[in-house]
């Protein structure tokens, strides 16, 4: 099987990826020394948008 | 798959009772998720009270989810720490990311104990933060600032953005790659991560 690219790195940082391709990253992952650098730097980063994201809907789950 | 309302009425770290649920746990897996909890438990429970907007049984749901899948990963996860725990905040995400949506899809009365002992940023220095963040999304390009929006920031799928923004999810997913480090570097230059 083809590796996937390794931009996706942030899509699976953030939780984006769909379960299967999910799966297929972190199979990559555990292989790539460069995914695992940059997945290691950009772990923060989906936190730093939870503020943005509170800020925006206070309390979180609730629609309207 | 774990049955989660086994584990909604078990506290801060499980007991071994808790694990005895599972008919999967062996004796060495409690000591092992019982390990997991001391190393991550309370820093893990910190940062996803934050994302579940300080909602504690949710939270601390999550946290077990998410440390007993990383029992099950177990054989894989000799990694150095950084990197362990850049990996659990991912699965933590995915949760968290998926409850959202199962919320919003059935919205459901939350209760806040406010009990909990683990403090969270007071609301003055969360402003700041969340000021700061939006700041720094501004600076983006519009095609950078405009993935993060459609896709995390609005708990949109990649598929789903790829058909709002009308460009195919491959180029979603590199956009977002290079928004994101835009982004940090940006963050970073600023002091902030």
């Amino acid at each position: 099987m083809s590796s996937p690219p390794h931009h996706e790195v942030a899509a699976y940082a953030l939780g984006l990826l769909d379960q299967e391709d999910n799966e297929v990253f972190e199979r990559h992952l555990v292989e790539c020394v460069d995914c695992q650098t940059e997945l290691t730097e950009l772990a923060d980063v989906p936190d730093l948008l939870d503020e943005v994201r509170n800020k925006r809907s206070p309390i979180e789950g609730r629609p309207g | 798959m774990l049955n989660r309302c086994k584990y909604v009425a078990v506290s801060r770290k499980p007991s071994p009772e808790s694990a005895e649920l599972d008919p999967g746990i062996n004796e060495q897996d409690e000591r092992l998720i019982g390990a997991l909890y001391q190393a991550f438990g309370s820093r893990l429970l910190h940062h996803v009270r934050r994302a579940t907007g300080n909602d504690h049984h949710w939270a601390e749901d999550v946290v077990q989810e998410t440390l007993v899948r990383a029992w099950r990963h177990a054989g894989k996860l000799n990694h150095e720490p950084g990197l362990l725990w850049a990996w659990l905040l991912t699965v933590a995400r995915r949760i968290i990311i998926d409850g959202r949506r199962r919320r919003s899809a059935r919205p459901e009365e939350v209760e806040d104990t406010g009990l909990d002992a683990v403090s969270v940023p007071d609301e003055s220095e969360r402003t700041i933060a969340a000021m700061v963040v939006s700041e720094a999304l501004e600076r983006l390009s519009v095609e950078h600032r405009e993935v993060i929006e459609e896709t995390y920031l609005r708990d949109r799928t990649i598929n789903e953005a790829a058909e709002v923004l009308r460009i195919p999810p491959g180029t979603v997913k590199s956009r977002l790659y290079y928004a994101i480090r835009a982004l940090r570097r940006d963050l970073k230059e600023k002091g902030v991560t």
